[in-house]
């Protein structure tokens, strides 16, 4: 393709580009982006040679006049826009963008046109960067990046032929070498498109080096929070019920010890609640109180230490990243014991549920260590216990029910004995006799309770685990409802679990009287959940989480204390790379230095150290500059095009016998070449004869023949010359 | 044995035919290296014929001539078609073109539709009859004469077959001493017929590639086009040095390096080429006041103008 096709070309795409950019981040008006389309789509057909097209579309819509119009209409309807439609500067300005880009679009006639083109789509793809923060702009980005590297090379190149050339006579007699270069050849665009690689390179290591600035802005548009539900101060039961089928993602759950135990589920415990009114969950614990900081942004809620108990049940450490989310709750598995993130402060109320002061309206990210209690064996003997007086207040209140269902709890768990025992037939019970489905709208009913146990026997996790609390509390057994979410899907290529809105759940957390709170699940596996994707459109999904998590982290959120920690790595990556190459050079250079004696003692280690330090960054550099040397060709073109040494004192040497055979009056015009001038001066002054032939044989050789001459055969040269100086002409 | 001698061996084998023209017999070797058509221009006995033959003889390659006359008939040339009663069938018997190296003798002599039966096969060495292509032998050759003399009863070569000639040399009389040495040869026998083949035709085909890898230095190049420019901006001239005649000029200096034992061009290659190259592919102005086709007139124009361009230094 010659290059100035290929420049319309890569000009054109470049403002597509910048404009399909625009149209995903700043959600033109459809009017507009449709139009906009339409102009890129005409003069992409006009390039490609669909001339009709492009005439009609240029010669038959309007003169110059008309286009200047049009563009002083589009400058009052951008004052009208952002006074009065849009309101605003950004969107009024994006929309006026894309009015200038049609216009320009069909005005492509002077390389001054194409500048206007490249500032346009420059400034609509910088708009819309900072009109998103999504990770579909990374590839939008990469490709304006690489065309505009082509486009700006081949604005370069096409300069040249352009410019007026004074035509002389030797000129015109030679063939333009231009032509042949003009095309773009394979050559040629790995140039380029190799170009574009490093520019990309460049601007990465920029990116990740220069300060932060203007990351607010950046930031501000950032989305907003996802609404949830269950974890405010009251739950109506079936309100989880709705958000079962949302799939966006609430959190990601990174684990430091590796993928989860206990077949994959990671319970991350949200709210408690203790009050039952028989529709509707509330929690009257909720007195918040600061939690203690133990080291800046480690919050403790209990420590170990306090526990009597000798037997402590496994810590879970885990790493979350949370969604903004409408509620101040931090999630965690349960129970928490500590939480340490970059927080200003931490409360809890007295079912140990973790708050922020208040929701955060940007991704957090915090750790968490967790412990979960185990049962204890005196909680499995059939002892009986007494209650500590606040737990019996809080966690036996009950609805005022039908009795059938205390009735239904004692028929279940009369033949057990302990209380672990009993709260296990229930869990059992409802486990293996009760449906679980998401069809089950339930709210309406005036005892949602008992049409969900004695006349639906359907319902989802919040009746399953109400039933339970409410079934222990008939017979004695403090229990309260847990709001959360249960992680399933586990992330194997980023090694964390993704929590969506649909994994919200609720469970039962039951009181021992010597273990404490434990956590017991009545929901049985719902059927519905159970993947009915193929495995490997999963599979990719979850990568795509990954590369999504990866660009939210490194990428948005990218802050000064990130670069801090690169350069750290950075840095002991690279002593770690210098210690190394410090150790093989010493022991190459140690016979040298065994060599010197004494003087290696003194110098020693110190010594080949700062010469390594040297001689390391040094080599590198030579091998880089070698690399590139050998592989430009036109350094190559270079090294045969130049004469060696040999070849300049032959041309010399005969230059000296032309102009000493001049002087005896056998001149050389300029027209007569090398052989006819040897013959010339073998019929006027046949002595010289055999000199003059060899040094002009030699001459040419490595004039036309671009074979060097030996140093014998100079030497000879030079003692012919040297022989034709003191002959006689006769 | 290289190149070099061989050809060398070939000249002197012919040199004991031809007597005193070893320009010519070079210059025909030149010629059959480049892959080229000869065309000999000269009054009648100073032994075209026999140069032709010579050379055939020398080369153990299969000799036509083909004597051309104004009732001569394309398919005299290329062959006919003849009705096989065995076969049912019509079959193509090949004319005469069909050989290594051919003679075609007083071209200027035949129509213009015959003579234009030989420009396929000079150009594209191969033949199309019937609706049929037949690819004539390799190396393939044509060494045409004719006689400037005679204008009467004539049909000059158009210029498009000219151009297809790579060279146009005349013999000219032998000197006095040459002629006598002639004379003394033993008549009964012609001369060209005692030679014995030092080449066989695969090995000719070897040489015409060697002629392929001579150098030809840019400054070189530079100079050779510089002199076809010359030619199309000579006010001497009408008719300038085509693209063909360009490339006729780089394959026979690159041909007459080989022959001289050299693996690269010299400007003076060039020069001595050019006006054998180039001058039967130029039109002499009518201002000049002479006939168009006196090549003497435009041999002389292009001498002129070589001596005018500088060499490469």
């Amino acid at each position: 393709m010659p290059f100035d096709q290929a420049l319309r070309f890569a000009s054109i795409w470049l403002a597509s580009t910048s404009f399909i950019g625009l149209t995903l981040g700043a959600g033109l008006p459809e009017w507009l982006a449709v139009l906009t389309g339409a102009a890129l789509i005409i003069a992409l057909l006009r390039n490609a040679g669909g001339k009709s097209v492009g005439q009609l579309a240029t010669h038959t819509l309007m003169s110059t006049t008309g286009w200047n119009l049009l563009v002083i209409v589009g400058f009052l309807g951008f004052w009208v826009d952002m006074l009065w439609v849009s309101g605003e500067l950004l969107p009024a300005g994006v929309h006026f963008l894309m009015i200038l880009m049609i216009i320009k679009l069909f005005n492509l006639k002077l390389r001054r046109d194409y500048l206007h083109l490249y500032a346009i789509s420059l400034v609509a793809i910088l708009a819309s960067g900072s009109l998103t923060t999504d990770l579909w702009y990374l590839p939008i980005f990469l490709l304006y990046l690489f065309v505009g590297v082509w486009t700006l090379l081949l604005f370069q190149l096409t300069k040249h032929p352009e410019e007026p050339r004074i035509l002389t006579m030797s000129v015109a007699m030679r063939p333009q070498p231009l032509a042949s270069v003009s095309q773009v050849t394979p050559q040629f665009f790995w140039l380029a498109n190799g170009l574009a690689l490093a520019t990309f390179g460049l601007t990465l290591v920029i990116f990740f080096t220069i300060p932060r600035v203007g990351a607010g802005f950046y930031q501000k548009g950032f989305g907003e929070n996802i609404r949830t539900s269950g974890f405010s101060e009251t739950v109506n039961l079936g309100e989880i019920g709705p958000i079962k089928r949302d799939p966006s993602v609430v959190m990601r759950v990174e684990l430091s010890d590796g993928p989860p135990q206990e077949a994959g589920r990671l319970y991350l415990r949200g709210v408690a609640f203790d009050q039952y009114d028989g529709k509707a969950w509330t929690n009257r614990l909720n007195y918040r109180r600061a939690v203690s900081e133990d080291a800046v942004g480690t919050f403790v809620l209990r420590s170990s230490r306090s526990f009597a108990t000798p037997r402590l049940g496994d810590t879970i450490r885990q790493n979350i990243l949370l969604e903004p989310l409408d509620t101040p709750v931090l999630f965690a598995a349960p129970l928490v014991e500590r939480v340490s993130g970059k927080f200003p402060s931490v409360q809890s109320d007295l079912t140990g549920s973790v708050y922020l002061p208040f929701p955060s309206s940007s991704r957090i990210e915090y750790s968490a260590l967790s412990r979960s209690n185990p049962v204890l064996p005196e909680d499995l003997s059939a002892e009986p216990s007494v209650y500590p007086e606040s737990v019996i207040r809080h966690f036996l209140q009950i609805p005022s029910q039908p009795e059938r269902i205390a009735v239904l709890a004692k028929e279940i768990t009369h033949t057990q004995r302990t209380i672990y025992d009993k709260a296990t037939a229930i869990h059992s019970f409802l486990t293996h006799n009760f449906r679980y489905s998401l069809d089950a709208p339930l709210t309406e009913q005036d005892q949602p309770l008992e049409e969900f146990l004695f006349t639906r026997k359907t319902g989802y996790c919040e009746h399953y685990a109400t039933a339970m609390v409410i079934m222990l509390r008939t017979i004695g057994i403090p229990a309260r409802l847990v709001t959360g979410f249960l992680a399933t899907e586990w992330n194997e290529y980023g090694n964390y679990y993704v929590v969506r809105q649909q994994d919200a759940h609720a469970w039962v957390e039951v009181h021992l009287p010597h273990s404490g709170w434990i956590t017991m699940d009545p929901t049985p596996p719902s059927i519905e959940s159970i993947g009915s994707e193929s495995p490997a459109w999963h599979a990719l999904g979850r990568m795509l989480d990954t590369i999504r998590l990866q660009w939210g982290r490194f990428f948005v959120q990218y802050s000064a204390a990130d670069q801090l920690a690169v350069v750290r790595e950075l840095k002991a990556g690279s002593t770690s790379a210098r210690n190394k190459a410090v150790d093989s050079i010493s022991t190459l250079f140690s016979p040298f230095m065994a060599m010197f004696g004494g003087m290696a003692g003194y110098a020693s280690k110190g010594m080949i150290q700062s010469l390594a330090e040297v001689l390391v960054p040094t080599l590198i550099g030579l091998a880089v500059l070698l690399w590139l040397g050998i592989r430009r060709p036109w350094v190559k073109g270079m090294i045969s095009k130049k004469t060696t040494r040999d070849e300049q004192v032959i041309m010399q040497l005969y230059g000296r016998m032309i102009g000493h055979l001049a002087r005896k009056g056998i001149a050389k015009l300029t027209a007569m070449p090398p052989l006819e001038f040897v013959r010339l001066t073998q019929e006027q002054w046949s002595n010289a004869g055999s000199a003059v032939a060899s040094i002009t044989d030699l001459y040419c050789r490595a004039r036309f023949g671009q074979i060097p001459p030996t140093r014998e055969e100079l030497a000879l040269a030079e003692d012919h010359l040297r022989n034709l100086m003191t002959l006689e002409k006769p | 044995m290289n190149p070099t001698d061989i050809i060398r061996a070939i000249q002197e084998n012919i040199a004991r035919v031809i007597k005193g023209k070893p320009q010519v017999i070079e210059m025909s070797l030149v010629a059959l290296l480049a892959r080229g058509h000869l065309l000999l221009e000269d009054v009648p006995g100073v032994g075209k014929t026999t140069l032709a033959h010579s050379l055939a003889k020398s080369l153990d390659c299969s000799f036509k001539r083909i004597q051309f006359t104004s009732d001569l008939l394309p398919s005299d040339i290329v062959g006919v078609s003849i009705f096989n009663r065995q076969k049912q069938a019509f079959e193509f018997m090949p004319g005469p073109i069909f050989a290594n190296i051919v003679l075609a003798d007083e071209i200027n002599r035949t129509t213009p539709k015959t003579q234009s039966s030989l420009l396929e096969a000079m150009s594209e060495a191969q033949i199309s009859f019937d609706n049929k292509t037949y690819p004539l032998n390799q190396p393939f050759m044509v060494i045409a004469t004719q006689n400037p003399a005679e204008y009467h009863g004539t049909f000059p070569l158009p210029e498009s077959q000219l151009d297809r000639f790579l060279m146009r040399l005349r013999i000219g009389y032998p000197s006095p001493e040459e002629e006598k040495k002639v004379l003394d040869r033993p008549q009964s026998l012609h001369p060209a017929e005692e030679l014995r083949p030092l080449l066989a035709t695969h090995d000719v085909l070897l040489l015409q590639e060697q002629v392929d890898r001579v150098l030809m230095e840019e400054s070189i190049t530079d100079y050779l086009l510089a002199i076809v420019q010359h030619t199309r901006q000579s006010d001497l001239l009408s008719l300038g040095v085509s693209t063909r005649g360009a490339l006729a000029l780089s394959r026979a200096a690159k041909a007459l390096s080989l022959v001289r034992g050299r693996t690269y061009c010299l400007p003076d290659d060039i020069k001595e080429l050019a006006p054998i190259v180039l001058s039967h592919r130029i039109m002499v102005a009518r201002t000049q006041g002479l006939h168009q086709r006196n090549f003497e007139q435009a041999e002389r124009i292009i001498q002129d103008l070589v001596d005018s361009i500088p060499v490469p230094v």
